[in-house]
């Protein structure tokens, strides 16, 4: 006998204090901020306040809103993703790419693209399209 | 002192298998108590393996204590692939804390749905909110080798079809060609539904005993594991370093590396063996997954522990083979890496 359930708990996650900082500057301004870290020198994108060299990456910085795509794949139906490095950051994070994958590939360059209508959140950025 | 693996036992894998969880595991931990004539008043702590979010209930332990004979024993679990579970297990032995300890994983992917469940295994500010999934951080690491290897969609083909074939007499799924692999659906470009490994339920049990380094038997020599960082934009993409760690873990811990006869890896992608044979550098004279591996059935937390049942199984056989290696992977894109050396003593 099967027996049909499912599970449904809302929450309310802190997105630190960090992340609000970049979430804030995304919807309010355009703008996408890294965090460097004062000791490595490390960009971190979307920041982070831990620095893999120990130290807090304490300081943003802006980066993009152009990068270069690192990888990206396709799901039927859900549409592209790809792994994005803005430039000035040191590292990459996945988002929706916006363009057929048809003309995708790693190594090309892609700029961001901000929705139009923003309320807080990393959809506040639609996701990244083919540089022209 | 040695560890001495005394007893496997195994259920599934199976596609939708009508059982409840626990009824599931029990035939296995029998199975594993009866090859090692033991009794569950011989087992003295429990290291079980399973994972709350895909067995749809918090603490999902707790649904297995009394099949695993858990009651009034320590009981340790750890919510990670089997192999993990085999580790913590063998440090128990290792450090003379117990003699005899039961290390068991289950998994039942017939309970939902399994890759849109790994989304919730995911940052929940970053990643969530994408609707992206373990399946989609598959694609993205899969397209990262391909994009500069024109070869490897139709070797990845070979190699899944390879597996298939193996694992068709006992396995969830039936035989196929490198044609009907590159022919099936994209799943997650540039994977393909016949390049991934069938996903089924099952649990498999192992009895771990303190055992004289000279004592006739299969031991579990080296083991190691690691973590790389949750992000896939902050890895190299392109490797499974953190297996690289792991493996040098395994034969710090080992002294020797020994010559490899069987390797039996967590691969669910078939992309992913290229990622295994780079990251422990494999001797082209081992053998990897002679019964098709996962592609027999991908029982997700168990899995591992069935690949360490598996070399077992291979160094007890007739073919007189020394050494094996087992393999568990968990979270996107092979985050966690566990591995372990077993031989033939
Ligand atoms: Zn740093």
């Amino acid at each position: 006998m099967i027996l049909e359930g499912s599970v449904r708990l809302p929450f309310r996650y802190a997105a630190g204090t960090t992340a609000s900082t970049f979430l804030e500057a995304l919807r309010d301004e355009g703008r996408l901020l890294g965090s460097r870290c004062p000791a490595c020198g490390t960009v971190l994108c979307p920041p982070r306040l831990d620095c893999r060299c120990g130290e807090r990456a304490t300081e943003l910085v802006e980066v993009g809103p152009a990068g270069t795509l690192v990888s990206w794949t396709e799901l039927p139906g859900r549409g592209a993703y790809g792994l994005v490095r803005p430039d000035g950051a040191d590292t990459a994070f996945v988002h929706r790419l916006l363009d057929a994958p048809e003309s995708l590939r790693g190594g090309m360059r892609v700029h961001a693209r901000f929705a139009e209508e923003r309320s807080g959140g990393i959809a506040d950025l639609a996701g990244f399209e083919v540089a022209s | 002192m040695s560890v001495a693996v005394a007893g496997v036992g195994e259920s599934g894998p199976a596609l939708d298998d009508p059982r409840s969880i626990p009824e599931i595991v029990l035939e296995a931990v029998e199975e594993a108590l009866q090859e090692a004539r033991l009794g569950f008043d011989s087992v003295d702590a429990v290291v079980t393996a399973s994972v709350d979010l895909l067995d749809g209930l918090t603490a999902s332990n707790i649904a297995v204590t009394e099949v695993v004979g858990a009651v009034l024993k320590p009981e340790t679990r750890i919510a990670a692939d089997g192999l993990v579970a085999a580790i913590h297990g063998s440090c128990l032995v290792r450090a003379g804390a117990y003699e005899t300890v039961l290390v068991v994983a289950h998994g039942k992917a017939s309970l939902g749905p399994y890759w849109e469940l790994t989304s919730w295994a995911l940052d929940p500010i970053f990643l969530q909110p994408l609707g992206l999934d373990f399946l989609a951080c598959a694609g993205l690491q899969a397209r990262a080798l391909a994009e500069d290897d024109a070869a490897a969609e139709q070797r990845w083909a070979r190699i899944a079809a390879e597996r298939r074939r193996a694992a068709a007499a006992h396995g969830v799924a039936p035989a196929c060609t490198a044609e009907d692999v590159l022919a099936s659906p994209a799943v997650a470009s540039p994977l393909r539904r016949e390049s991934c490994a069938p996903l089924a339920d099952g649990a498999t049990a192992i009895v771990l005993r303190a055992a004289g380094p000279a004592e006739p038997g299969v031991h579990l020599g080296g083991v190691g594991f690691d973590l790389s960082p949750h992000a896939l934009g902050e890895r190299e993409l392109t490797e499974w370093d953190g297996l690289r760690r792991a493996w040098a873990r395994a034969l710090a811990v080992h002294g020797t590396r020994p010559t490899l006869d069987v390797a039996e890896p967590s691969c669910v992608f078939a992309y992913e063996e290229d990622l295994f044979r780079h990251a422990l550098e494999l001797d082209p004279g081992t053998e990897v997954s002679p019964g098709g591996g996962l592609f027999a059935g991908f029982v997700p937390v168990a899995a591992g522990l069935s690949r360490l049942a598996a070399v077992v199984r291979a160094l007890r056989g007739p073919g007189g083979l020394r050494a094996g290696v087992a393999h568990g992977t968990w979270g996107p894109a092979g985050q966690g890496q566990a591995v372990a050396i077993l031989e033939a003593a």
